[in-house]
């Protein structure tokens, strides 16, 4: 099922900015490395889901990815061959805002060798730049 | 024998200064504590790295204030790689302290081999111990976790005679049986147009039926 929250205040909302870095999700929380962005960014749903499925099937049974992204803002769009005005378009998907320096995904439980193999793959999915980064001493 | 860091006494103030002194290769600090005055330090940065890289967290400050102190708080920038501020509190030999030492597991687990996950779920944990004792980390070691075997806090050994503070019963490290992937087929057929519920989206329902 694609990510999306459950209950919503709004259905739609305006796009916003990103400005500055991020001052909280920055650092690796729950596992031993973390997939950090270097860029600003939506990322969505769908893409969420193809980093999971791309971490997911390299790691297999092995260790444990953490998603410390989660969608919150729904992204509209108008439909094709449609003459503009006559409002806001319709909810076509949901995005995650992510500013420099937050952390996307997480691993632990696996070698720092397995880690960086399974970002590579992850990151080639992801619309942002990323580096991993590990746990920071304190 | 703690490291020892030299520090100046700072007179300067606000983000201007920090920020030259980031530059020049300092770091900014500040060593409270005992119902003793706030100092505002500079300390370099390369030694306070070497320090922290070395797991101390009692050092010995000399130069502009000698003294014992605990590395009480770091702040680092967005990325994580430069620590921008730190607070040192003053500690005496013969004082015990609480402080968070990090949990590192060791060896391999028989139960991975058996088919199992190791779950690290408690990362760091708060240690009292004296100030003169104070471990640059716990080991935990999964040598003999098997498939289902948990190690709990008050299984964990701490050098130098301190104990672990909160639940001994909280669960550190696990061996678990992997959770299975959701087939994909079933990720496709659940994978409706379905839109989240609206908090007060009653008048738009009854709207749309009128």
């Amino acid at each position: 099922m694609a990510l999306m929250p459950k209950r919503v205040k709004h259905r739609k909302s305006q796009r916003g900015r990103i400005k500055g870095d991020a001052t909280r999700g920055n650092h690796v929380v729950f596992g031993d490395f973390g997939l950090q962005s270097t860029q600003g960014g939506w990322v969505s749903a769908a893409t969420i889901e193809a980093g999971r499925i791309a971490a997911q099937q390299y790691l297999r049974t092995e260790g444990r990815l953490y998603i410390r992204v989660f969608p919150h803002k729904s992204v509209t769009s108008i439909p094709l061959e449609t003459r503009m005005g006559k409002g806001k378009g319709e909810p076509d998907f949901w995005a995650a805002v992510v500013r420099p320096g937050t952390v996307l995904y997480e691993i632990g439980g696996v070698t720092e060798e397995a880690a960086k193999i399974c970002f590579a793959r992850l990151a080639h999915k992801m619309p942002v730049r990323v580096r991993m980064i590990r746990r920071r001493p304190m | 024998m703690a490291e020892v860091l030299k520090v100046d006494v700072r007179t300067s103030r606000g983000k201007h200064f920090a920020r030259r002194m980031r530059k020049a290769g300092s770091i900014p600090g500040v060593l409270y504590g005992h119902g003793e005055k706030t100092v505002a330090l500079t300390v370099p940065a390369a030694a306070l790295e070497a320090a922290l890289r070395h797991g101390s967290r009692v050092v010995e400050l000399a130069g502009g204030v000698s003294q014992s102190a605990l590395i009480l708080d770091l702040q680092w920038n967005t990325w994580g790689t430069e620590v921008i501020h730190v607070d040192f509190a003053r500690v005496s030999a013969d004082e015990v302290i609480t402080v968070t030492i990090p949990i590192e597991l060791r060896g391999e687990a028989p139960g991975v081999k058996a088919g199992g996950v190791i779950e690290h779920l408690l990362h760091e944990v708060e240690v009292v111990c004296k100030a003169t004792a104070v471990p640059e980390k716990l080991k935990a070691n999964v040598n003999h976790l098997e498939l289902g075997g948990v190690i709990r806090l008050g299984d964990l050994e701490v050098p130098g005679g301190g104990k672990c503070e909160g639940d001994l019963e909280t669960i550190v490290v696990q061996c678990v049986e992997p959770t299975a992937m959701p087939e994909e087929e079933e990720e496709a057929a659940a994978a409706g147009e379905a839109e989240p519920e609206v908090i007060g989206g009653r008048k738009e329902e009854e709207g749309e039926e009128a």
